[in-house]
């Protein structure tokens, strides 16, 4: 592992949420580290209420830890800003704006040009698949639909890394599985540093470069770090494939 | 006719029972369909409403609806008190127009302010909760003290009346926007103002548009109210006209009218609304 090509890390970062005004302390997470490589897939893996979509807001900038840092490119992150993009797992699309006005709003804000501006969302809404939804709205699309839509605005803005919540926890089994060949496929055409989070360990093996899971209870902290070698596209059936799931699965315990 | 009625109310007990009969087949039919039973209902009202004003011991003041209809064509031609039927409308409406206007340029702005700024919340909601449970017609003896039996004092009511949900709801609606829409705007690099313009006035227009509605149904109520106290013209001075001269049918002619008006002004607002923001469907969430 080469220091420079580590594109975004959490150093020792811990969270403690505060409630009633200091009485009450809920520690969320405990000393985490993570470095994530240049062009690198990683994948964080935890199940519900682990503290990994916090860890994932801490990186976004959206949340402040507690102790620790986020480095990006050796800079500390100090809070949101457009040289992350992030992916909501319940989309959290502009709902008066059509497909094209949701793209195009990172682009817009910094000033980009409208004709500029439009014909990069346009690439962005094909690299999707959104051709001729450009001019819908949120509510006329179906979830996996408003989730491409989520992920191009993300790409439209050129990030340096990209951070997806549980983009995919929303959709039905048959979408999501869609949906992930769909990602894999996007990531090999425009090739950057990603974080995704979720809780489905098949997800993980599917997507990820790399698997990092956390511990199933609160405050949530690294588990277990797993390099996937698969060669891509990778096959939920492959016997390689189901191992290694069936390893992770046995190491973490998680209950799912 | 009333015995056509009975014999339909027959065939529902009959509906309970249901046979291949194709005829009693045709009548069930029918009975499930909706502007039939539209149709059931408004002309059974009009019947009632003719029985009472013929039958009944209030009928001396009960005018048929023939006569409500007869009416009103007459005030068509006929002025009263120097204005027929279309002019005292018009004054009405223009009341509620500008006491609207004054009312939502007053209350959306504050309402906003009051959303953005914790400082002139803190400020102006104390007061504004200490008025805002009095009734906007409980203003009317301390209005007509203060601006006269005029123009004004009507307006001033109608202003208080459209003041008060304009504000709380642009208020409510700024501040129920999605977090997550500004999570979102802040990620794509939005500054303050961005946010403000991108996220916070687009999210809270629906309920701002609403509470337009809202003001616009207070404000025709409150204009009728303030009328019906020393007013020379419009539909609320119609009604009392009708009393004073005992004739009932100018007052529920004048009924009528308010009610269509009503009507109207709440249609015409929906079809703007669907103009203004298509996107509406979606934004209970």
């Amino acid at each position: 592992m080469i220091v420079d090509s580590i594109k975004i890390e959490c150093r020792q970062v811990s969270k403690i949420f505060k409630q009633r005004g200091g009485s009450v302390q809920i520690p969320v997470l405990k000393d985490i580290s993570i470095s994530v490589l240049e062009k690198e897939f990683l994948v964080i893996v935890g199940p519900g209420q682990c503290g990994k979509s916090t860890l994932l807001r801490i990186m976004a900038g959206l949340e402040t830890p507690t102790t620790g840092r986020v480095l990006l490119d050796g800079k500390e992150v100090t809070g949101p800003g457009p040289d992350r993009g992030l992916v909501f797992q319940k989309y959290t699309l502009f709902p008066w704006k059509t497909v094209m006005g949701n793209v195009e709003m990172g682009p817009k804000l910094a000033g980009m040009p409208r004709k500029k501006r439009r014909d990069l969302s346009q690439r962005y809404i094909s690299l999707v698949g959104l051709e001729g939804f450009e001019n819908a709205y949120p509510h006329e699309l179906s979830g996996g639909m408003k989730q491409r839509v989520g992920i191009a605005r993300a790409y439209a803005n050129d990030p340096k890394v990209m951070l997806l919540d549980e983009p995919f926890g929303q959709l039905d089994a048959q979408t999501r599985y869609l949906m992930e060949q769909e990602t894999t496929r996007i990531w090999a055409s425009e090739k950057k540093t990603v974080v995704f989070v979720t809780n489905n360990i098949d997800e993980a093996v599917y997507l990820g470069d790399r698997i990092v899971t956390l511990e199933g209870k609160l405050p949530g902290s690294t588990a277990n770090v797993y390099d996937v070698n698969l060669p891509r596209p990778r096959e939920h059936t492959d016997i390689e494939f189901l191992e290694l799931r069936h390893r992770i699965t046995e190491e973490t315990a998680l209950l799912l | 006719m009333s015995s056509l009625v009975e014999s339909r109310e027959g065939a529902l007990v009959e509906d309970k029972m249901p046979t291949m009969d194709t005829h009693r087949g045709f009548v069930i039919k029918l009975l499930h369909n909706k502007r039939f039973l539209y149709l059931i209902s408004i002309v059974g009202f009009l019947l009632l409403w003719e029985w009472a004003a013929l039958y009944t011991s209030y009928a001396e003041y009960m005018p048929t609806p023939w006569e409500v209809l007869k009416e009103l064509v007459r005030v068509t031609q006929k002025k009263l008190a120097g204005k027929d039927l279309w002019g005292h409308m018009w004054a009405s409406i223009r009341r509620v127009l500008i006491g609207f206007a004054l009312g939502s340029a007053i209350g959306v702005p504050l309402g906003l302010l009051m959303a953005l700024s914790r400082h002139i919340n803190a400020l102006v909601k104390p007061v504004f909760d200490l008025f805002k449970p009095m009734p906007p017609i409980s203003w009317i003896s301390l209005s007509i003290l203060w601006f006269g039996i005029g123009e004004q004092s009507k307006i001033f009511i109608i202003v208080i009346g459209a003041l008060v949900p304009a504000l709380i709801n642009s208020y409510n609606g700024i501040r129920l926007v999605d977090p997550g829409l500004y999570d979102a705007i802040r990620m794509l690099g939005a500054n303050r103002r961005q946010q403000l313009i991108h996220v916070t006035l687009p999210a809270g227009f629906p309920a701002l548009f609403a509470g337009l509605q809202i003001a616009l149904s207070v404000a025709w109520g409150c204009v009728l109210a303030a009328e019906l106290v020393g007013a020379r013209s419009g539909l609320g001075f119609m009604i009392i006209l009708g009393m004073n001269t005992s004739r009932p049918a100018l007052i529920v002619g004048g009924m009528v009218v308010i009610a269509i008006t009503a009507f109207l002004i709440t249609y015409t607002l929906s079809k703007v609304e669907n103009v203004v923001c298509p996107w509406k469907v979606e934004l209970p969430q």
